[in-house]
């Protein structure tokens, strides 16, 4: 068997399944091959992705695409499921520390259009409710919540509010007017603490007033009494405690594989595969024990990889730091084929990859971390981090992917851009990425592969002329 | 010094009883003046109200974050204009205790950025007594609500919206033949007055202006917390001695009535007497480009009233006018029915 890490079709994965099969795969209840998810659920878009060939991500990928039936099977099992959303990482935190609680996010819906290339036709269906094509792709949720095909209803819905985008903001109050009742609860802009005003220090070494934190506490308190009503026992200290550091383990390891995979000279695992295994850490995919043994499955991988001087995308490829996630999943694959690959992230959830602090009594630990979120404060704190981590990760281009409709999107491109380039010189573009962006490869392709260039033409010395010399590749 | 304020629910009292003069910004004559580039789903009044911001640096603007656009458009501030301004954090929740505090503190942040601009502490006397006069002249604007034209009475609340004054026309004569409608949305600067004037000269009557900074933004201190949803018994003002920020808070927030809070029940149940004491037939409902507060409430609106909605969408003033002109004659033709 040729187990050197390469991208792979789907088709390819059906010979590879047999392969490791043969060689005595051992799989989780939810494995098993890919393909059956284009067969049973639809999800067509598989046939246009490819893939790591490595069992970790057959895991991966085997865990992300079974949620629903994960969700589906826990409501069966007498257990309570919690649909949270917009917050991004805090409130599954404390559901998970209850036994009994599943919490998952409903916002997930707006990669169901490009998993199922829109043959779910849960856009079409949002239009009928009133949520055009003006707003972005998470409009699809509040067509899941109505045809009820694509998640169990939640028993308790909630959903942060105030410095949130707006367009969640009004496809989220939508919903509550279909008749799914929403608790909210504030998030205050986050902002930076006047001269002499008491202040607390936020992870990724961000400050908040003392005034924000304690609304953001009082407000994640009430939450938690709810949670507690529906567990049917307390989330006291202890128990929320446990559950942070429970979570912090999640991070650390995700922590650990972003290191090892951003940081090598050559990727060690594609962007697609990392790009969903961040995506873990803000609700563990509805399961929090199987998502730490992914995650831990992919360190190791990656690991094992790199002690071999394996790779899956060449040193040679620009490194390039991504803002936002893609709506459409293919793009990944696409910027390594286009000559890039990803070297760092803000997916818009850094937050939840932040450790959680663990020696500050757990409400006011998670208030913190849920204030830290890069979309409820300045647009400039956030372009701020992403050039910290653009140095860090010796990027050489920045790419903002636009979500299209989304509100934060008309603001903060420029601002980041901006930022990226006075502090590192950066080459940077905006671009928008629809749930399917076939029809737009052509303009996606020219405008990457002009950045791509841009950057490459920056590694080589000028000569005496000032034209770059082909002859020096280096870095 | 002048401080413009972006939405009504950060209280222009407030502002004045630190000895400074408040400034309701829709209302300003240079406000999305002239043409300004705006980059692709950026809304045109956030954009103009940075570029305001930039142009008036020996004045103060208090951006708000009830709407996303005017968040991040606060972010984007550049030049001298950096210390005047200022964002007020509005909470969009109302039921808890922690939103309350929340603006609690965000007026006593406000107090400190008006005293570094040269205002003072007002003592609680004083605080009560401009609470007083404001409370008393939105009460005389509620009371002309049904009886002035609707040009003329958008005139007197931006007057007050300016000054504080109220300043109202005699009652206009009633067009009984017209077609009553309800002009909700969003910022409605003068630039974009036309529309009422399109509205009129198209057969309807704007009965009801529940734009931002339109009837919805006049409340008052009552006995009742909040007032009493109904159009015909105003509640007396409650004068107070004195006040606090807690008051002054109390107040402005069991009041506020708006799109952007969650849920946003509030606004239905104000509307809702007054739709319907008003005999309103259709809701033309005014937003801007990338405003999704306001866009995504137009179904929720036809199916909470059962009245015909029609959107307008805010472009620049120049080009709109004649796309909306078409559009209210159609909605009012379709209004009327045939042989009318």
């Amino acid at each position: 068997m040729n187990d050197a890490p390469r991208k792979i079709t789907l088709g390819e994965w059906e010979q590879r399944y047999e392969e490791l099969h043969r060689a005595g795969l051992r799989e989780p209840a939810y494995g098993g091959r890919l393909g059956r998810h284009v067969l049973l659920d639809s999800d067509l878009r598989l046939r246009n992705l490819r893939f790591d060939n490595s069992p970790a991500a057959l895991r991966l990928w085997n865990l992300l695409l079974t949620e629903n039936q994960r969700l589906a099977q826990a409501r069966a099992q007498g257990e309570k499921l919690v649909g949270t959303m917009k917050d991004l990482g805090t409130v599954p935190v404390m559901a998970y520390s209850l036994p009994g609680l599943r919490a998952f996010y409903p916002d997930g819906a707006w990669w169901t259009p490009c998993l199922m290339e829109c043959s779910d036709g849960l856009l079409h269906q949002a239009d009928t409710l009133g949520l055009d094509s003006s707003l972005c792709p998470v409009r699809a949720m509040a067509a899941a919540f109505q045809n009820g095909e694509h998640f169990p209803r939640p028993d308790l819905l909630v959903c942060s509010t105030g410095a949130v985008c707006d367009d969640f903001s009004a496809i989220a109050q939508r919903l509550e007017k279909m008749g799914f009742p929403i608790e909210w609860w504030e998030m205050p802009r986050r902002r930076t603490p006047e001269p002499g005003e008491a202040a607390c220090v936020l992870p990724g070494g961000l400050s908040a007033p003392e005034v924000q934190v304690a609304c953001v506490r009082d407000e994640l308190e009430r939450i938690g009494t709810l949670l507690s009503g529906l567990a049917g026992r307390p989330l006291d200290a202890v128990t929320l405690a446990a559950g942070i550091r429970q979570a912090n383990k999640i991070r650390r390891v995700l922590a650990a594989l972003r290191r090892t995979v951003y940081g090598s000279p050559a990727a060690p695992l594609p962007a697609l595969e990392m790009l969903v295994a961040e995506m873990l850490a803000i609700h563990f995919c509805s399961d929090r024990e199987e998502a730490l043994g992914v995650l831990t499955d992919l360190l190791a991988e990656a690991e094992s990889r790199l002690r071999r001087g394996e790779h899956v995308i060449a040193e040679e490829a620009v490194r390039v730091f991504w803002v936002n996630p893609v709506a459409d999943l293919r793009v990944m694959n696409l910027l390594e084929d286009w000559g890039g690959r990803i070297c760092g992230s803000d997916y818009m959830f850094t937050h939840a990859l932040d450790l959680i602090p663990e020696d500050l009594p757990p409400p006011e630990a998670l208030a913190r971390t849920a204030l830290a979120d890069p979309m409820v404060g300045s647009a400039l704190d956030r372009a701020r981090r992403i050039a910290a981590e653009c140095r860090t990760s010796r990027a050489e281009a920045v790419v903002v992917s636009r979500i299209p409709g989304a509100s934060h999107c008309a603001w903060e491109g420029d601002i980041i851009r901006g930022v990226v380039r006075e502090e590192l010189g950066l080459p940077g573009i905006e671009l928008e990425v629809p749930p399917i962006s076939d029809s737009l490869l052509p303009t996606l392709s020219s405008r990457v592969q002009a950045l791509l260039e841009t950057a490459r033409s920056r590694r080589m010395p000028a000569d005496a002329f000032g034209r770059a010399s082909p002859l020096s590749g280096a870095t | 010094m002048q401080v413009y304020y972006t939405s009504p629910w950060v209280p222009p009292e407030w502002i004045k009883a630190h000895g400074l003069d408040p400034r309701g910004v829709w209302f300003a004559d240079d406000l999305g003046a002239e043409p300004h580039p705006i980059g692709a789903g950026v809304c045109a009044f956030a954009n103009s109200v940075v570029r305001f911001a930039e142009r008036h640096a020996d004045s103060a603007v208090v951006f708000s974050t009830h709407c996303d656009q005017l968040r991040r458009a606060f972010d984007t501030v550049g030049g001298s204009a950096l210390e005047r301004r200022f964002l007020f954090n509005l909470p969009a929740t109302w039921q808890s205790a922690a939103a309350r505090r929340l603006f609690i503190s965000e007026l006593e942040r406000l107090g400190r950025f008006l005293v570094k601009l040269g205002g003072h502490t007002p003592s609680g006397e004083a605080l009560a007594e401009t609470m007083n006069q404001y409370g008393s002249a939105r009460r005389q604007l509620l009371e002309a609500a049904t009886r002035v034209p609707a040009s003329a009475y958008a005139e007197a609340i931006a007057r007050f919206h300016w000054d504080g004054s109220v300043n109202l026309p005699a009652p206009g004569q009633k067009n009984d033949g017209a077609v009553a409608v309800a002009l909700l949305g969003g910022a409605l600067p003068r630039a974009h007055w036309h529309v009422m004037d399109l509205i009129e000269s198209a057969g309807g009557r704007v009965v009801l202006n529940a734009s931002e900074a339109g009837e919805r933004s006049l409340w008052y201190a009552t006995e009742d917390r909040p007032m009493p949803a109904a159009d015909a018994s105003l509640p007396p003002l409650s004068a107070l001695p004195a006040a606090t920020p807690e008051d002054l808070a109390r107040v402005c927030l069991d009041n506020c009535a708006d799109v952007f809070q969650r849920p946003n029940t509030r606004l239905y149940a104000w509307l809702k007497p007054r739709l319907r004491s008003r005999q309103v037939r259709g809701i033309v409902l005014w937003h801007y480009v990338g405003c999704d507060l306001w866009r995504t409430e137009a179904q929720p609106l036809r199916e909470a009233f059962d009245l015909p909605v029609l959107l307008l969408e805010a472009t620049d003033t120049a080009s709109e006018a004649p796309r909306h002109a078409g559009r209210i004659q159609a909605f009012l033709e379709s209004l009327r029915g045939p042989g009318a």
